[in-house]
């Protein structure tokens, strides 16, 4: 190890600097050259520059796709995008079929979910439904909490993964009778006579049409449409059945007999329970009716700021960090013109100018399961998910858990002196349990198109071992921008 | 190998169109002594998220409304802990009736802003930037950090503690913050190698974000070289008493609280700790759920104002709770109440000047259909706490002035 075939050769070096000047003190750095070959153009810069561009390239086009559309890519993956057309290639990825998650020996535990699906995002080809899966998870949110020892955040998942890139109409209607949803935002618990406000203000200020777009008066009148919904318990035939009690039982008593009624094919449903609705005429968003859930919907669905929500919410997340209001309408053009259909949202952001430009590069900051989901299949190191269930506390990334309804930070909101501590910590523990490396020159040019700022470069050529050289990739900011 | 002179450099800057810079930039960051810090009071923000009831925590037990708005989730006037003839605490609250009793609690009544929001997010950026109105882009916390209390730049002035964001009242350009779950994994790990490699990857980012990732890596450093001895230097002199499970909580107030009290006892600069208990939202089963965190942020706020007077620090801390909104008078089906406003808040210490302040709102005479009038902006306590406690001028972190609450001794 150490010898001049692990260090960034002056051979490899293109040696084009767009670097940025501030004040007196400029600051140099370098980009590697890349294969395919354009040359990299400056992109937006900061105090320090601008990151030098390779997206004029198939391969650099090819590589800032699948960070962004999937959770990164092996050394092959990325071969064989970038010998595709990039209009192919987007087709491609938004067509990729989802793989269903391997079975979970124990559904009701939701830790051990979580770790399947964190195992699923590492190795399944079809990433880009896994993909789909966590950003709706991060907009259509729940947490575990008020079903614990229940089936429900499986449930949820995998309604996200079979859904989620269908139209958002379905979705949403899937959503609202999701038995995890159903829980976290008090839909169980709202009747006629008492409707529960909780999940008609949060569909409609977060999930769909976003703050200052309804009234107090439209979330009241909100809750009695939704009032109603409940969970049942269906045998494998669909008839109803008595759900276990937890009084009386242990807890393990009880997730062990909730998980032999699973296995007998039984499953919980959300239903609209039609003698706890309330059938009165109610006047949402300026219509009026006795409306239920399903005319809710269409209403909320034919409001004027409900696409460009969802637009900018997915720009935010896989484009970049401040949408402009022409982006975020062309977007949601698109969108609402499809009928509110996935694919083709995601296809108008894959496809605009503000992804492909010079300006797009390195211009997202990988959420934690993102990074860690990148840096398990950088090395395939799958068996590494039991250690990212553990690790998203420290960067603020708990799935299933997030800090309130409204989700999690995203872009600079990730960033702080506490969350970085742990995405050092993290790399340095996948390091540590690392048998050998692949070729740590070829990763900084498969990972990190060859782009490094001077300090990677410095960290990179100073380590000693392979490990440390992966060490400097995997903790290098490079890595942590998309 | 690639070497300096490899480097070719070209002086062109790039200028992004629509990308705006990150709103923090690099700044310096100064190691953690106390020079040119302005005086050695603390202010601990504790943030209960998701909107407490205020109503279930100081309890008009002599009005016949109350019961009447809350027929299943009401607490009866049996056994409430009673603070004057009208009202009382949650029965949960034993900590804090002996903390009002020796006359270091604060309680403001009726606290709240004009034309009440009842959404969480809105509620939350109004309480954050001091603004009801909506158009701070930056945190009050964060302005007075940068502005004024730490404008050297400490890395520890100011600290979000059992947390892993930078909350957003503390985000401010040029504020340096410090955010640390805990002590022990507040490292780099890996040895010696690491702990210098690590952020030296950090300091010329080049892109938008190159100037976040400088100040956050930096403050990690300095922080955690200020920090490497302070086990040696704080013992706990009571019992905290973690707890994860409380339900919807999501964090460890009590571990929250003794990392809190280690930061002031170890470092100088510290100035001004966040730290965060969620879960209030209750529409639901309010009556076991709201119980369960009051008690915990009882037995947890106890021990920790026992801790810094222990340590004879009882005079530098003051602490002041805070939530977005309060809730609906009337409960709802689910033994639970919908969002609201108005609420009481607790400032608490040595040098506070315990007593009622502001007026409890009628629960009969109300605003949006059932919800409390305020009496006393938020501001107002935003205020004094900012001229009275830190001695800051609270002009430029708030825009204009508010009447200010006799809440602070003056020695």
């Amino acid at each position: 190890m150490g010898s001049a075939n692990v260090k960034l050769s002056r051979r490899q070096v293109l040696g084009i600097a767009a670097g940025g000047v501030v004040g007196a003190a400029g600051f140099r750095y370098l980009t590697l050259k890349l294969p395919g070959g354009s040359q990299p153009v400056a992109s937006a810069a900061g105090p320090a520059g601008a990151w030098a561009s390779p997206l004029s390239s198939a391969r650099g086009l090819a590589a800032h796709l699948l960070r962004r559309a999937t959770f990164g890519y092996t050394p092959a993956e990325l071969d064989a995008a970038a010998a595709m057309s990039y209009p192919d290639l987007v087709e491609m990825v938004v067509n990729q079929a989802a793989q269903p998650l391997p079975s979970v020996t124990n559904p009701t535990n939701h830790q051990a979910v979580v770790s399947a699906w964190y195992a699923h995002m590492a190795t399944t080809p079809a990433q880009f439904p896994e993909r789909m899966t966590l950003f709706w998870h991060g907009l259509l949110t729940s947490d575990y909490r008020k079903a614990a020892r229940l089936p429900f955040v499986l449930q949820q998942n995998e309604l996200y993964r079979s859904t989620g890139r269908s139209d958002l109409r379905t979705l949403i209607n899937a959503v609202t009778y999701d038995p995890l949803m159903i829980r976290y935002l008090d839909l169980e618990e709202s009747t006629a006579a008492s409707p529960n406000e909780n999940y008609s203000r949060e569909l409609m200020e977060l999930f769909t049409l976003g703050v200052g777009n309804y009234t107090e008066t439209d979330v009241r009148e909100g809750a009695r449409a939704f009032s109603g919904i409940r969970t049942i318990l269906v045998d494998a035939s669909g008839r109803r059945m008595q759900p276990p009690k937890l009084k009386g039982s242990t807890p393990a008593a009880y997730a062990q007999t909730v998980e032999q009624l699973l296995a007998q094919g039984a499953t919980f449903k959300g239903v609209l329970a039609r003698t706890q609705h309330d059938n009165g005429s109610k006047t949402f968003l300026g219509h009026t009716g006795n409306l239920d859930p399903a005319q809710a919907f269409d209403i909320i669905l034919s409001q004027p700021s409900f696409a460009p929500h969802i637009a900018r919410s997915a720009l935010v997340q896989f484009c970049t960090p401040n949408p402009s209001t022409s982006l975020i309408n062309t977007v949601a053009t698109a969108f609402r013109t499809s009928n509110f259909d996935i694919k083709t949202l995601m296809r108008s952001i894959f496809t605009s100018e503000a992804f492909t430009s010079p300006d797009a590069y390195r211009s997202l900051v990988r959420g934690p399961a993102d990074y860690m989901v990148a840096t398990m299949r950088a090395l395939s190191r799958p068996d590494l998910a039991a250690t990212c269930v553990q690790s998203g506390a420290g960067m603020d990334q708990i799935l299933y858990d997030m800090p309130t309804v409204a989700g999690w930070p995203s872009n600079q909101g990730w960033v702080s002196s506490g969350a970085w501590l742990a995405r050092l910590n993290f790399a340095n523990r996948v390091v540590a349990t690392q048998g050998s490396f692949p070729d740590p020159v070829d990763a900084i040019h498969v990972q990190v198109d060859g782009v490094v700022g001077p300090d990677t470069a410095a960290v990179f050529n100073a380590s000693q071992s392979d490990g440390d050289r992966w060490y400097a990739l995997l903790a290098s900011p490079e890595f942590q921008l998309k | 190998m690639i070497s300096r002179r490899d480097f070719m450099v070209s002086g062109i800057t790039a200028t992004g169109v629509g990308i705006t810079v990150p709103p923090v930039f690099a700044k310096s960051v100064f190691a953690a002594t106390m020079e040119d810090v302005h005086n050695d009071r603390v202010l601990v923000i504790l943030q209960l998220g998701g909107g407490n009831d205020g109503l279930n925590t100081v309890i008009p037990y002599a009005d016949p409304a109350y019961l009447q708005a809350r027929p299943t989730i009401g607490i009866p006037a049996a056994k409430i802990l009673p603070l004057n003839a009208q009202i009382g605490l949650n029965p949960v609250m034993p900590g804090m009736k002996k903390l009002f009793d020796a006359g270091e609690v604060a309680l403001v009544q009726g606290v709240g802003y004009p034309n009440p929001v009842y959404s969480h997010f809105e509620g939350l950026y109004i309480w954050e930037h001091a603004d009801p109105t909506m158009q701070q882009n930056e945190g009050w916390l964060g302005k007075l950090l940068a502005g004024q209390l730490n404008a050297q730049g400490h890395a520890l002035t100011g600290c979000a503690l059992g947390q892993a964001s930078t909350p957003a009242e503390l985000l401010a350009q040029n504020a340096t913050v410090s955010v640390i779950d805990s002590i022990p994994t507040y490292q780099v790990q890996g040895g010696a190698g690491r702990r210098v490699g690590a952020p030296a990857l950090y300091k010329r980012t080049p892109g938008i974000y190159g100037a976040l990732y400088d100040q956050a890596l930096t403050t990690a450093e300095y922080g955690i070289a200020a920090l490497a001895d302070s086990q040696s230097r704080y013992t706990p002199s009571v019992t905290y008493t973690p707890q994860s499970t409380v339900y919807g909580s999501k964090n460890s107030l009590a571990t929250s609280l003794q990392l809190t009290a280690e930061m002031i006892v170890t470092q100088p600069s510290v100035k001004i700790c966040h730290v965060v208990l969620g879960g209030f939202d209750t529409h639901q089963d309010e009556d076991t759920r709201q119980n369960a965190l009051l008690a915990y942020v009882d037995s947890a706020v106890s021990a920790f104002m026992q801790d810094i007077a222990n340590h004879g620090m009882a005079d530098r801390v003051v602490l002041m709770t805070w939530s977005e909104f309060g809730r609906r008078v009337a409960e709802n089906g689910g033994k639970g109440t919908d969002h609201g406003a108005a609420a009481p808040i607790f400032v608490v210490g040595k040098p506070v000047k315990g007593g009622v302040f502001g007026e409890q709102p009628s629960l009969t005479s109300t605003v949006d259909s059932g919800n409390l009038q305020y009496n006393v902006d938020f501001r107002s306590v935003y205020q004094t706490l900012i001229r009275d406690w830190l001695q800051a001028d609270p002009t430029s972190v708030l825009g204009a002035s508010f009447p200010e609450l006799p809440i602070i001794r003056t020695a």
